[in-house]
C-alpha cells in the first residue's frame, strides 16, 4: 500500500520543535503545491495542530518522497536555525492508515479521547482537497482514507467511552452539574469573588444554558463589572442568605483568607435543609466554604482537589476503552486495506486478460493462416472454442485473487500477478473516479475545551 | 418452552446492559441491549397470550403464572423506558427484578389452577388492566429511584466511576420516579376501585378479610405514602427515591410470601 505518513507529534518532539513547524492554513496550501512541484506527490493531506504537523501522502509510483517532506518541514524549522529531522516520524501501508484512525479517534491525543482533534482532522482534508491545484491534492485513495477516518472516529466516539466525562478542572464541574440536574438551561449560578477563574467556569456553564448569574463580592464595583461581563446581575454579601437560597449551583473563588460561606449563613438561607440539589464548586485556596456544608443530604460540595481528581478518573475510564477503540480501528483499518486491495487489482486483472486476449488473437490469426478451407460457420465455432478456454483458464485465477484481496496476502497476490504478468505498478491506471467523492463539510467542532 | 426462551432473552438483554456498563460504550451497543430488552418483552408477551389460548384462563391465578404476570409488569416497565434516551437505563435494574421473578415462576412451575373462577366482566378487566399498570408504574419509579440512590452516593462521596457516567441525572431519575408513582398511584386507585365494584357485582367471589384484598389494600397505603414523601412540603429526591423503593420492596416481598405460601388453592391474586 503506497499510503504513507510523515511529521511529527507531541510523541516524538516537544513544544519548542512543534511550534517550529506548526502550519497556518495558507502556509499548508503553499507546502503541498511545494510538495506537488518538488516531487510530484499525487495526493497529500498537510495536518497541522499544536500537538502534530503531519503529511499524509499517496504518491504516484513507487516509494513515498519521504526525503521532500523531510525536506519541506526543514525548511519550516530552519528559519529559526534547527533542524528537525531526529523528531520526524514516519509510518507506511497499513500502519500509516491505522495511524490517521487513531489521531481521528483522540486515541493519539495528548489527552486521551479529546474530541476537538476530528474536527481538526476534517478541517486538514477541506482545506488540502481546496488547494488550488490540478488535479487536486486529495484523490480518489486520500478522499477515502479521510472519509473513513472521520467516520471511524465518530464511531469510536459513540460506541465507547473515548469521549467520557470531561479532561478540564472547567470541563469537570460542568459535567457534574449536568449529572445532578440534566438539562443546565434556566439553572441559577451564584458566583462569590470576581476572580478570572470563577468567570471561566460560568463561561462555561453558560455554554450549558444556565441563566441568572448572581454575582457577591466584597467590592460591589468588581461584583458589578463581573455581573457586567456575565450579562448577570451583582449584590452585596450581606444579601448572601436571599440569593443562596434561589441558587442551584454556587461558585466560590474568593481570596478571602476564612470561609466565605458558612454553615450559618446557609442555614439561614435554608432553615429546615435544602430540599433541593445544590452544586457547590469551591475552587478557592485557602477554601471559601465551611466544609461542614458537604453533610447536608442535598448539598454537593467539591473543591479543586475533588474536580481535579474528577478529571485523572476521566482519563483513567478514557484509557481503559483504549482496547475496544483499537478492535473497532483494527476492523476498519482492514475494510481499507481490502478496498484498497481491490482498487489496485482492478487494472492488473485488466491487463492480465488484455494480454491473454492478445494472445489468443494472435495465436487464431497464426491458425488461420494455414485454414483457408474453414468457413465463416467453422471459423465462428473456432473463435467460440478458443475465448471459452480462455475464460476457463483465466476463471480460477481471477476468482481466488478477489478472494485474496481481504486477507493479508492480499498485496503479495497482487505484487505475484504484475510480476507473473510483467505488469508495473506504473502501468496500473488510477482508481476508479467513482470513490472519488467531494470532501465533507465542516461540521461545528464540539467540546471546544480539550484542544489539541 | 416460551417463557423460557423470554428468560433466556431477559438475561442476553441484562448481559448486554451489564456490558454497556463495564465497557462505557454507547450508540450501537445500547441500541442492542435496548432492542434485545424489547424482543424479551415481546417473547414474554406470547408466552402469557400461549397460556392463555392453551389454559383458558389469565395467567393470575397459579403462582408461577402469577408472578411471570408480575414479572411481565416489570417488562412493561422496561418498554415504556426505551424512547426516553438516557432514562431507558434503569433497564439494568429492572431486568434483575423481572429475571428472579420469571425464574421463580419457572422453578414452581406456570401452571393452570385447580380452580374454576369467574373472570369476566368488564370491571375485572379494568380492575386488571388498572393495576398491571398501577404496578409498572411502581415497578419505574422504584427502579428509578435506586438508581438515584445509588448516583447520589457517587456524587456525594466523589466517586465518579462507572456508575456515575452509566446512570442518568438526578433530576431525570426523580423525574422518572415521580411520574412512575403518580400515574402508578392514580392506576393502582383505579384499579381498587374497579376491583371492588366488581366484587360488589359478584358478592361471595372474594371476601374483604380476603389476605389478597389486604395486601392490595396495604400496598395503595404503601404507595401512598411513598408519594407522599416525594411530593410533601419536605419532599426531596433523595427522600422520594428512598421512599419509594423501600415501599416498593415491601410490596414485592409480602406478594412473593403471600403467593408462595398461600398456594394456588387460594384463587385470584392480582
Amino acid at each position: 500500500m503506497r499510503v504513507a505518513v510523515i511529521g511529527m507529534s507531541h510523541h516524538t518532539a516537544p513544544v519548542e520543535v512543534r511550534e517550529r513547524i506548526a502550519f497556518g492554513p495558507a502556509e499548508a496550501a503553499i507546502a503541498l503545491t511545494e510538495l506537488r512541484n518538488e516531487a510530484g506527490v499525487e495526493e497529500a493531506v498537510l495536518l497541522s495542530t499544536c500537538n502534530r504537523t503531519e503529511v499524509y501522502l499517496f504518491p504516484a509510483a513507487g516509494s513515498p518522497p519521504i526525503e521532500a517532506v523531510g525536506r519541506l518541514l526543514g525548511r519550516k524549522a530552519e528559519r529559526t536555525g534547527d533542524s528537525i529531522r531526529p523528531f520526524l516520524f514516519e509510518y507506511r501501508g497499513e500502519a500509516a492508515v491505522r495511524h490517521l484512525f487513531e489521531v481521528a479517534s483522540g486515541l493519539d491525543s495528548m489527552v486521551t479521547g479529546e474530541a476537538e482533534i476530528q474536527g481538526q482532522v476534517r478541517e486538514a482534508y477541506e482545506r488540502s482537497a481546496a488547494v488550488a491545484l490540478e488535479p487536486p491534492m486529495t484523490g480518489p485513495v486520500l478522499n477515502r482514507l479521510f472519509q473513513m477516518a472521520l467516520a471511524v472516529g465518530g464511531q469510536v466516539r459513540a460506541e465507547t467511552a473515548i469521549g467520557e466525562g470531561r479532561a478540564s478542572v472547567a470541563s469537570a464541574a460542568v459535567e457534574l452539574a449536568r449529572k445532578i440536574f440534566g438539562q443546565l438551561k434556566g439553572k441559577r449560578v451564584l458566583v462569590l469573588g470576581a476572580g478570572a477563574t470563577g468567570e471561566l467556569m460560568v463561561e462555561a456553564l453558560q455554554r450549558e444554558g444556565v441563566e441568572g448569574i448572581i454575582v457577591a463580592n466584597r467590592t460591589f464595583e468588581r461584583a458589578t463589572e463581573l455581573a457586567t461581563r456575565l450579562r448577570g446581575h451583582a449584590v452585596n454579601f450581606d444579601r448572601l442568605p436571599d440569593v443562596l437560597a434561589s441558587a442551584d449551583i454556587v461558585l466560590a473563588s474568593t481570596a478571602a483568607p476564612h470561609h466565605v460561606l458558612r454553615h450559618e449563613t446557609f442555614r439561614e438561607a435554608f432553615p429546615d435543609g435544602a430540599r433541593r440539589p445544590l452544586l457547590i464548586i469551591d475552587i478557592a485556596i485557602p477554601r471559601d466554604v465551611d466544609p461542614a456544608l458537604g453533610d447536608e443530604p442535598e448539598v454537593f460540595l467539591y473543591n479543586v482537589d475533588d474536580l481535579r481528581r474528577i478529571v485523572d478518573d476521566t482519563v483513567r475510564v478514557r484509557k481503559e476503552a483504549v482496547p475496544m477503540a483499537r478492535g473497532l480501528i483494527d476492523a476498519h483499518t482492514r475494510d481499507f486495506r481490502a478496498w484498497y486491495a481491490s482498487v489496485e487489482v482492478a487494472p492488473v486483472i485488466r491487463t492480465m486478460r488484455e494480454r491473454a486476449e492478445h494472445y489468443r488473437r494472435s495465436e487464431l490469426n497464426r491458425l488461420y493462416r494455414g485454414l483457408d478451407h474453414l468457413n465463416e460457420n467453422d471459423r465462428a465455432r473456432v473463435e467460440e472454442f478458443s475465448r471459452r478456454l480462455l475464460n476457463k483458464v483465466l476463471h480460477d485465477p481471477t476468482v481466488q485473487l478477489r478472494r485474496g484481496l481481504g486477507g493479508n496476502e492480499g498485496e503479495g497476490l497482487i505484487n505475484a500477478v504484475r510480476f507473473l504478468y510483467g505488469v508495473g505498478e506504473g502501468d496500473a491506471p488510477s482508481p476508479p473516479p467513482a470513490s472519488d467523492a467531494p470532501p465533507c463539510r465542516t461540521e461545528r467542532i464540539q467540546n471546544g475545551e480539550e484542544s489539541e | 418452552m416460551i417463557h423460557h426462551l423470554a428468560l433466556g432473552i431477559y438475561l442476553i438483554a441484562f448481559a448486554l446492559w451489564v456490558g454497556v456498563l463495564l465497557r462505557g460504550s454507547r450508540g450501537r451497543a445500547v441500541f442492542f441491549a435496548s432492542a434485545t430488552g424489547a424482543v424479551a418483552v415481546g417473547v414474554h408477551a406470547a408466552a402469557l397470550l400461549g397460556f392463555h389460548r392453551e389454559y383458558g384462563e389469565l395467567p393470575l391465578v397459579g403462582p408461577g403464572a402469577a408472578l411471570s404476570s408480575l414479572a411481565f409488569v416489570g417488562g412493561l416497565a422496561l418498554l415504556v423506558t426505551l424512547p426516553l434516551r438516557e432514562a431507558a437505563r434503569v433497564a439494568i435494574v429492572l431486568l434483575p427484578f423481572i429475571i428472579v421473578l420469571m425464574g421463580v415462576a419457572l422453578g414452581v412451575g406456570i401452571e393452570p389452577s385447580p380452580l374454576i373462577l369467574e373472570f369476566r366482566g368488564t370491571g375485572f378487566v379494568l380492575h386488571v388492566a388498572f393495576a398491571f399498570l398501577g404496578y409498572q408504574g411502581f415497578t419505574l419509579a422504584a427502579a428509578a429511584g435506586l438508581l438515584y440512590l445509588v448516583q447520589h452516593h457517587e456524587i456525594k462521596s466523589k466517586r465518579l466511576g462507572r456508575f456515575f457516567h452509566y446512570i442518568p441525572p438526578l433530576a431525570t431519575l426523580d423525574k422518572l420516579g415521580r411520574v412512575g408513582g403518580l400515574v402508578g398511584f392514580a392506576s393502582l386507585s383505579l384499579a381498587l376501585g374497579f376491583g371492588a365494584a366488581w366484587v360488589l357485582q359478584h358478592p361471595g367471589v372474594i371476601a374483604l378479610t380476603d389476605p389478597k384484598v389486604v395486601w392490595a389494600i396495604g400496598s395503595w397505603m404503601v404507595f401512598l405514602l411513598s408519594l407522599a414523601a416525594r411530593v410533601g412540603r419536605d419532599g426531596s429526591g433523595y427522600r422520594g427515591a428512598a421512599a419509594t423503593l423501600v415501599g416498593f420492596l415491601l410490596v414485592v416481598v409480602g406478594y412473593v410470601v403471600l403467593r408462595l405460601t398461600s398456594g394456588a388453592t387460594d384463587g385470584l391474586f392480582l
